[in-house]
């Protein structure tokens, strides 16, 4: 069957039902059917990170993820970041550092760092240039956008460490940073 | 992408009696990040795409069982990264499965999957070897269990039967203190195709258990019984002529835009050697 | 930030039809039947437009010559070149309809190299006769540019040390995050198309002359770009759009892949020959320089490019006998256009690499020789143009100050430096208009596109300074030929100073106008009023918000304040580049880096980047230029070319082969300054910036990489593997001698 398939989700906290091709990814599903079109199509292949949005609290790379597979998922995408018209202090802070050029990118920087924070609250440089490795900008204002992610991390409360999944390949236990 | 069926079974039997039903016209869907890439460029064209994830009996759990630790089918990358067992008995593995692709990546991609997919430059390919994986596969006959190296055919091959899928990975439990390390060379530092990858694992015994990828068409495993590898005494010069031998059956491709043969061949020598001194200075290390 | 912006792809349209392109998988063909029956059985398709569907002749265009068919017609020229097109009411069932049109082909033989281009017996790349009267027309030399000054022969004998060299610049392309978008649809008797373009007033005339429309009968609405970096300057796909929207009668939309933009855009590859001639003491005395580009198949503005990168290819110094010969080579590859740098990066490649042998040669350091040669303010560097119109060794100082140049460095690292010179636009036109409104807020009108450079916030703070309102009451308007006044286009650095001094202008002209309103309600004359900064300045010392003054000049009915500027810098006919420089783009760069001798790997473990911006209007949209251009030369430096394969095929088509920066391939260590000393055409003194520190990055890495190994590299990348392998022949030499 390729016929359509109906599927549910909540998205930026609402419950959302649609009805998705099985051959459609979540990008499509997210762009075409539900008309977040803040999450963007670049690269196909899950080289680019411009079509991050959050599943079930985890980062992917919506192009790479059948619109069928998020069935019961929560997803966030960069329509969320923001509530009741206030920008999120992420969003806030890559304003402050005039992290945006050219803006493509920063959805999907904006959720990868988001990703990044809930997991390690106070990341250092060498966690950020991990957790933010996925997304290219070709402005690349990286430097304002690595300041704009510490700045965030800075305005938010001290948290209990917690041994970080993401980022520091020097944080594993006994391991330098394999020469490459 | 061009159209297909998409099934979600909740039972293994199913995902067999699907396997069994379409044959090749069947694909199974587990992270996805390397089925959906050949599904949009048209080098894979399933009828029908089997998702894996919500079958009961498979699970992403990184548990000991037995002597063995058991990588469930659905485990990913950012689990191996994120288990603090994988980083102390396993560390070549955690620091394999670091390397694969970005974050969002890994959030998806299977250790299964990378396996499955049988590409000479999986990353956690070689770590797998060195410490010995055995892949438990699920077919219509039920489980068997095999060497991860009787695994690999060549690119995009394996010896899972028509119908089999693969339920686990498992290593066994070290049986004492090892060092290993987890190698590669990449044409830039962010995340990256490699066109060399290595695992080295040196025992108190002296055996050096030595595998590569993307230097031929399927990962390599390489065993030094001779303990000059593992001698922290050993001259280099030595330990190169001992490295030039294991690595005499490397057949790096000569068509790949990635990198040439000859500086392959070159860089798994260097790997070689340093991945060696690594090692062995981890062993000294652990206790 | 929110993700409301909405670039091309992101416009709801619910009765678009989406196009596909047909392409051959092979570089050069000759196209013979195009069967289309079976795409047109594809449910949902409305057109399969070929080139018989076209006009007879097929209509070409471009921005120098009009080379460039709407679709290939008789042979391919490239890979990736369309040979037609699908419109159908869903994405799938255009693909899809895409795949079942059969083309019969033969494939020919390709020129992909400046060397099989340029062989006696290499066949033409473009017919002769598209290039009637053109003397070059029987070879595939679109052009040869010769400049200079003095006497390169005569002066050879003066010459102490001959320092030459040649070096080569492989494809890159521009890898905008935003893939390419179009639009089109019929409106009324005309017809709107939408495109994330550069220059859409440039757009509207390729489209009005294709079509044969009346310039107002043509409305191009371009969304900000999501990236442009030169790529989105020129008609690329619109008037095929533009085509399939009448033929069918419907808006269509075409959203280019990935692959399909490097099918589309690159940067020009070269292969630049220089031989300096200097004094013992390092003044140098002669530079010589040839240089081949390779550009693709159709001119676009590459022959352009080619122009302005040689025309100041000897740089930023004082040099009595210049002599510069630069061809633009056609080629069956990817029509090369503007890139960041436009031209210049090749030459500076070439030239700056050449100083730093030459420094090693005469025993002198890099920066005393740079600082021995360099131009000084007011000097005229290139006869007959501008002069130097910066205190360029107060960046290279502080360059070398940043990075302590005279410093020791730590253990097994290597230190480079090179300077960068870019000449700004030699003409344009802007208009701007500014409205301010009854309640003291402000509209500004500016047809500048903002890729991502910030022309839209420095033009809001220009209005919101002189008219004195907060920068967010001021809304300024973009792309939209219907609604915004002309300009000439976005380029070269130009927006902060053409179109800033005509909204700089439009403001005074409202000013003005405030002026005459207070004066008539005070009864007192215009010229003992001032009106600045938002400030009403009577004569008997009473200081009024303007706000106020317009809200009461304006009177019951209300009402705004309009304001129009003109910015204008005429071509010179005479000049070899049509016109003098509005002003120059100057950078120093210098890093720090560290290679791994066995595996080639060269870790940057510094980077300092100077541009000379006369006045940064934004300082941080200065940083984000800087660092941001600073990091995109990293790209082509360490990791980035095109791969072809024996037919001229792309082999690396997409992001998992065509290697860009990451947050992981930051140097360890960047810094960015900005030298400020008012001394730009701008607004407030500032000059165009944001290609500058793109330049000068690969000399300066390769003259580190030779620091830190001893070996010079005359090619890009300077990947791990070229790296590697120039190791390995220095030891092999090192083992013969």
């Amino acid at each position: 069957m390729t016929e359509p398939l109906p599927i549910e989700l909540t998205v930026n906290g609402r419950d959302r039902r649609v009805e998705v091709l099985p051959h459609h990814t979540l990008l499509q599903a997210l762009r075409e059917d539900l008309g977040l079109t803040g999450t963007k199509e670049c690269c196909l292949v899950g080289e680019c990170g411009a079509c991050t949005v959050l599943v079930d609290g985890r980062s992917v790379d919506s192009c790479l993820m059948l619109a069928a597979e998020a069935d019961g998922s929560v997803v966030l995408t960069v329509e969320g970041l923001a509530t009741g018209g206030e920008l999120s202090p992420l969003q806030q802070a890559f304003l402050d550092t005039s992290a945006a050029q050219c803006g493509f990118c920063i959805p999907g920087q904006l959720l990868s760092a988001q990703a990044l924070l809930a997991e390690v609250p106070h990341p250092t440089r060498a966690q950020i240039e991990e957790g933010l490795a996925g997304n290219l900008c070709r402005c690349a204002g990286y430097e304002q956008i690595i300041e704009a992610v510490r700045a965030a991390a800075a305005g938010a409360a001290e948290a209990p460490a917690i041994p970080p999944a993401v980022g520091d390949r020097a944080a594993i236990p006994d391991a330098t940073v394999a020469p490459q | 992408m061009r159209p297909f069926a998409y099934e979600r079974p909740t039972a293994l039997r199913d995902v067999v009696g699907l396997l069994g039903e379409h044959g090749s016209g069947a694909r199974l869907l587990a992270g996805g990040t390397d089925l959906i890439i050949r599904l949009r460029d048209g080098s894979l064209r399933p009828d029908v795409v089997v998702d894996v994830k919500r079958v009961a009996e498979l699970d992403g759990e990184i548990r000991e069982a037995g002597a063995r630790v058991r990588f469930g089918a659905l485990t990913t990358m950012t689990d191996i990264v994120a288990s603090a067992r994988v980083r102390r008995d396993y560390p070549a593995l955690a620091e394999a499965a670091l390397f694969v692709g970005s974050v969002q990546i890994r959030n998806r991609a299977t250790l299964a999957g990378n396996m499955c997919n049988a590409s000479p430059a999986a990353d956690t390919a070689p770590a797998l070897l060195v410490y010995g994986a055995e892949i438990v596969a699920r077919g219509p006959g039920g489980s068997r269990r095999l060497p991860l190296d009787a695994f690999f055919v060549r690119s995009g091959e394996t010896t899972l039967n028509p119908g089999e899928l693969v339920e686990a990975i498992e290593l066994p439990v070290p049986d004492g203190p090892r060092g290993s390390v987890h190698l590669r060379r990449t044409r830039r530092r962010g995340h990256d195709l490699a066109s060399v990858t290595m695992a080295v694992s040196v025992g108190r015994d002296g055996r050096t258990r030595l595998a590569y990828g993307s230097v031929g068409p399927r990962p390599v495993v390489v065993v030094d019984d001779s303990g000059t590898l593992a001698d922290p005494a050993a001259p280099e010069d030595a330990k190169r002529e001992r490295l030039d031998t294991l690595f005499a059956d490397a057949r790096p491709s000569p068509t790949s835009m990635r990198a040439s043969p000859e500086y392959r061949l070159a860089m798994l020598r260097v790997l070689g050697l340093r991945g060696v001194t690594t090692a062995v200075d981890r062993l000294a290390g652990a206790r | 930030m929110t993700g409301s912006q909405g670039y091309v792809a992101d416009l709801p349209h619910d009765d678009v039809l989406h196009v596909k392109l047909v392409a051959l998988d092979v570089a050069r063909a000759r196209i013979g039947r195009i069967e289309t029956s079976g795409a047109l059985a594809v449910p949902g398709v409305l057109a399969v437009l070929t080139p018989a569907d076209l006009p007879d002749p097929m209509p070409r265009f471009g921005p120098q010559r009009r080379d460039r068919p709407v679709l290939a017609v008789g042979e391919t020229k490239y890979h990736g070149e369309p040979v037609a097109a699908v419109a159908a009411e869903t994405l799938d069932a255009a693909e899809e309809a895409a795949a079942q049109v059969r083309v019969a082909f033969e494939e020919l033989p390709a020129l992909h190299s400046i060397e099989a281009a340029l062989a006696a017996d290499a066949s033409l790349v473009q017919d002769p006769s598209l290039r009637p009267g053109d003397p070059c027309a029987a070879t595939n030399i679109l052009h040869d540019h010769h400049y200079g000054w003095g006497d390169v022969e005569a002066a050879a004998g003066d010459a102490e040390v001959v320092v030459e060299g040649r070096y080569d610049f492989p494809m890159v392309t521009q890898f905008a995050i935003e893939p390419h978008a179009f639009m089109a649809a019929p409106d009324g008797d005309g017809i709107v198309v939408w495109s994330a373009i550069q220059h859409p007033y440039w757009l509207q005339r390729v489209v009005a002359d294709l079509l044969a429309l009346p310039l107002s009968k043509v409305r191009v609405i371009a969304p900000d770009p999501g990236g442009a970096f030169g790529g989105k300057q020129h008609a690329k796909y619109e008037p095929l759009l533009a085509f399939l929207a009448r033929a069918t009668g419907r808006r269509v939309r075409l959203v280019l892949t990935l692959e399909e933009t490097f099918q589309a855009v690159r940067r020009g590859a070269s292969s630049v020959h220089v031989r300096s001639g200097f004094r013992r003491d390092g003044t140098l005395v002669f530079r010589d320089i040839e240089a081949d580009y390779l550009i693709g198949a159709y001119a676009d503005i590459a022959d352009r490019t080619v122009a302005k990168g040689s025309y100041t290819s000897n740089g930023p110094y004082r040099v009595p006998n210049v002599r510069i010969h630069a061809r633009s080579v056609l080629s069956h590859t990817v029509p090369s256009t503007a890139f960041r740098g436009f031209g210049n990066p090749q030459q500076i490649w070439a030239v700056e690499s050449n100083m730093n042998e030459a420094a090693e040669q005469l025993g002198i350091d890099p920066l005393d020789l740079r600082l021995r040669n360099l131009a000084g303010p007011g000097e005229a560097f290139i006869p007959h143009d501008t002069s130097a119109d910066g205190d360029w060794a107060q960046a290279v100082g502080r360059a070398a100050e940043l990075i302590d140049w005279g410093g020791p460095r730590p253990a097994g690292r290597g230190r480079g430096i090179a300077v960068g010179l870019k000449s700004g636009p030699t003409t344009g036109l802007s208009y701007a208009t500014v409205r301010l409104l009854v309640d003291g807020s402000v509209v500004v009108n500016a047809g500048t596109s903002d890729m991502g450079q910030g022309a839209r916030t420095i033009f809001a703070q220009i209005a919101a300074d002189e008219l004195g309102a907060p920068v967010d009451w001021v809304t300024v308007v973009m792309g939209d030929t219907a609604v915004v006044p002309y300009d000439q286009q976005t380029s070269a650095s130009r927006s902060s100073v053409l179109m800033g001094n005509a909204v700089l202008a439009a403001c005074r002209d409202v000013q003005s106008k405030v002026r005459a309103m207070a004066a008539s309600a005070e009864g007192v004359d215009q010229a003992a009023i001032v009106v600045d900064r938002g400030e009403v300045r009577l004569p008997d010392g009473r200081i009024l918000p303007i706000r106020d003054a317009v809200a009461r000049g304006l009177g019951r009915l209300g009402g705004e304040v309009m304001g129009i500027g003109e910015s204008r810098k005429e071509a010179e006919p005479d000049h070899p580049l049509g016109g003098t420089s509005a002003f120059y783009e100057f950078n120093c760069t210098a890093v720090e880096v560290e290679v791994d001798r066995e595996t080639g790997d060269v870790a940057l473990t510094r980077h300092v980047t100077v541009s000379d911006v006369g006045k940064a209007l934004h300082p941080g949209q200065v940083r984000g230029q800087d660092e941001g251009a600073a990091i995109m030369g990293l790209g082509h430096t360490l990791m980035e070319h095109y791969i072809l394969d024996e037919g001229g095929r792309i082999r690396n088509l997409g992001a998992i082969d065509y290697r860009i920066p990451t947050t992981m391939d930051l140097p360890a260590r960047m810094e960015s300054d900005a030298i400020e000393n008012a001394d730009g055409p701008g607004p407030y003194g500032a000059k165009g910036m944001s290609e500058g520190a793109l330049l000068p990055v690969s000399p300066a890495v390769a003259a580190a990489v030779h620091d830190a190994t001893g070996v010079w590299i005359r090619d890009l990348p300077l990947s791990p593997e070229r790296v590697w392998h120039a190791l390995q022949e220095a030891t092999a030499e090192a083992a013969d001698r």
